[in-house]
């Protein structure tokens, strides 16, 4: 009898494939259907933004570092502003930590979004991105009153913030928030109980938890598998201690806990804006910070707790007006390295399911 | 264990390693000797009263008048920050890999080694990553390489 046998292959997925989220290259080395290996090729993306800020000013890198993270370019703002201020130990007015905080969790919450539309089509179901980006808009639109822009806001600025809110934005973003909590029930009762979303999410792609600190992973995924570990807790920043919300953990470590961990952080960040609201101050919005903005010499490195993990920047100051060193790091970068580990001797088609659950993007990679 | 709890601990249980240096300016930042890295880094990952077993970030830097290797290291279970680095001279600069202790080195180090020169001994994967494949032009994030067509900023 002729036996039969199967030849290893490599594939190329990527650069421009659909589920990549922007230009990752894996070369797969393929058995069939099944996945042997996967070995991530990174690069295209990049514009050398640490190179840049160095041959610019602080105010002016907050702009260019929008584009590192572009999904969330709140927190990019943000974590570089809070850098800065703890190089030059500036004092924030209440009111402008107020608004970093509804602005970073409004942005959290579109973030979350995205990535709840673009997993479920990237598994096959079209429908919840439609939903998700129509939801999204409003977050978008009160973004455009308070700033002008829709991406790249450049708002949070070092020592505050760039504008007052509006007066009508505080009640658009009350009614935006309950929309988007009742949504996401909606959002439940839509894919939580399909059979086809069950069979290709649960149990696929497992995270054991010492893995996943070993490699760096954080945020959401992190949590998934078990480990309640959120920055805005453990490593305190802003004023976050002020409100009540819960940090949600999963246990299993698969894509369903990891597209059910978001949904919950959705409902908690609505939770936390809707405090915020209620209890803002009034006052100034902006420190006063010297236009030659020159902290002293030193370096910090600084970490939020962005939607996609922790987000870092590294900044060193030499005392003159431009930084001397600025790594950034985000959460992507350890979750796009943990990958090979845990798709190996998956099916194609679970990679593709794996890689969505893990929301990566990848500017914050290459930067 | 709080921050001025951490320093004395580590002043106590490590001061043979690693010196105190006072440009941090929220956590603490040690300076250490790269031949003590590997020994350091497995220590404080293994030590109960610590358990530093997450890597926040590796980042090379160039001074102007050195080289060097900044890690910052986080623990997940005690909630504690450490920043400690390597300085190096221009002249063949080389570090341990610290992949055996915490695996998300990996990347960071490939970076280091590739933008700034910084070799990296027991790597298990040491090709390029961000420049193309056949990239012979020296060492993009060292502060003496300049793009061909680099315009500097005028000064403000």
């Amino acid at each position: 009898m002729t036996e039969y046998r199967t030849e290893e292959y490599q594939i190329n997925m990527g650069p421009h494939h659909p589920s990549t989220h922007g230009v990752c290259r894996l070369l797969l080395t393929m058995d069939g259907e099944k996945v042997i290996k996967v070995e991530p090729y990174i690069g295209y993306l990049h514009r050398s933004i640490e190179k840049i800020c160095e041959n610019r000013t602080y105010q002016m890198c907050i702009p260019i570092l929008d584009r590192f993270e572009y999904v969330t370019a709140m927190s990019c703002n943000y974590v570089f502003s809070l850098a800065s201020e703890r190089l030059a130990a500036i004092e924030v007015p209440e009111r402008a930590e107020y608004l970093r905080v509804i602005m970073l969790e409004l942005n959290r919450i579109a973030s979350h979004l995205i990535f709840f539309g673009t997993t479920a089509m990237d598994i096959g179901a079209l429908t919840p991105f439609l939903y998700a980006l129509r939801e999204r808009e409003m977050i978008m639109d009160l973004f455009e009153m308070t700033c002008g822009q829709r991406l790249t806001y450049n708002y949070i600025r070092i020592g505050g913030v760039s504008k007052d809110i509006q007066e009508e934005f505080i009640p658009k973003c009350r009614e935006a928030i309950k929309i988007i909590d009742d949504k996401v029930e909606e959002y439940k009762r839509l894919l939580n109980g399909n059979p086809i979303w069950k069979a290709r999410t649960i149990g696929v792609g497992k995270l054991d938890p010492d893995l996943a600190i070993a490699y760096g992973a954080s945020g959401p995924i992190l949590r998934a598998s078990g480990v309640s570990y959120d920055l805005r807790r453990d490593d305190p920043y802003s004023i976050y201690d002020r409100f009540d919300y819960n940090i949600p953990t999963y246990k299993n470590g698969d894509v369903y806990d990891r597209y059910m961990i978001r949904l919950d952080e959705i409902q908690e960040s609505c939770k936390i804006v809707s405090q915020a609201l209620d209890s803002m101050p009034e006052g100034e919005i902006q420190a006063k910070v010297r236009p030659r903005f020159m902290p002293p010499e030193g370096e910090v490195y600084t970490r939020i707790e962005n939607s996609r993990g922790e987000m870092g920047v590294y900044l060193r100051s030499n005392g003159t007006n431009k930084p001397l060193r600025l790594k950034a790091r985000g959460g992507s970068y350890a979750h796009l390295q943990l990958l090979p580990e845990i798709s190996t001797n998956c099916l194609i088609a679970d990679l593709v399911a794996i890689f969505a659950s893990f929301d990566i993007i990848m500017p914050e990679i290459d930067r | 264990m709080t921050r001025d709890e951490l320093k004395t601990y580590l002043d106590s249980n490590y001061s043979d390693k690693i010196r105190p240096l006072d440009t941090g300016r929220y956590d603490l930042i040690y300076e250490i000797n790269a031949e003590n890295l590997f020994s350091f880094a497995k220590a404080i990952a293994e030590d109960e009263n610590l358990k530093f077993d997450y890597i926040c970030n590796i980042g090379g830097s160039d001074t102007g008048e050195n080289l060097e290797a900044v890690y910052s290291v986080a623990s997940v279970s005690k909630k504690l920050r450490l920043d400690f680095k390597v300085i190096l001279p221009y002249e063949n600069p080389e570090i341990e890999s610290v992949q055996k202790v915490w695996k998300g080195a990996n990347w960071h180090e490939r970076e280091m080694w590739e933008l700034f020169g910084i070799n990296i001994k027991n790597h298990n994967d040491l090709k390029c990553f961000l420049l193309p494949e056949d990239w012979n032009q020296g060492h993009p994030m060292r502060k003496d390489w300049d793009a061909p067509d680099f315009v500097r900023f005028p000064e403000l």
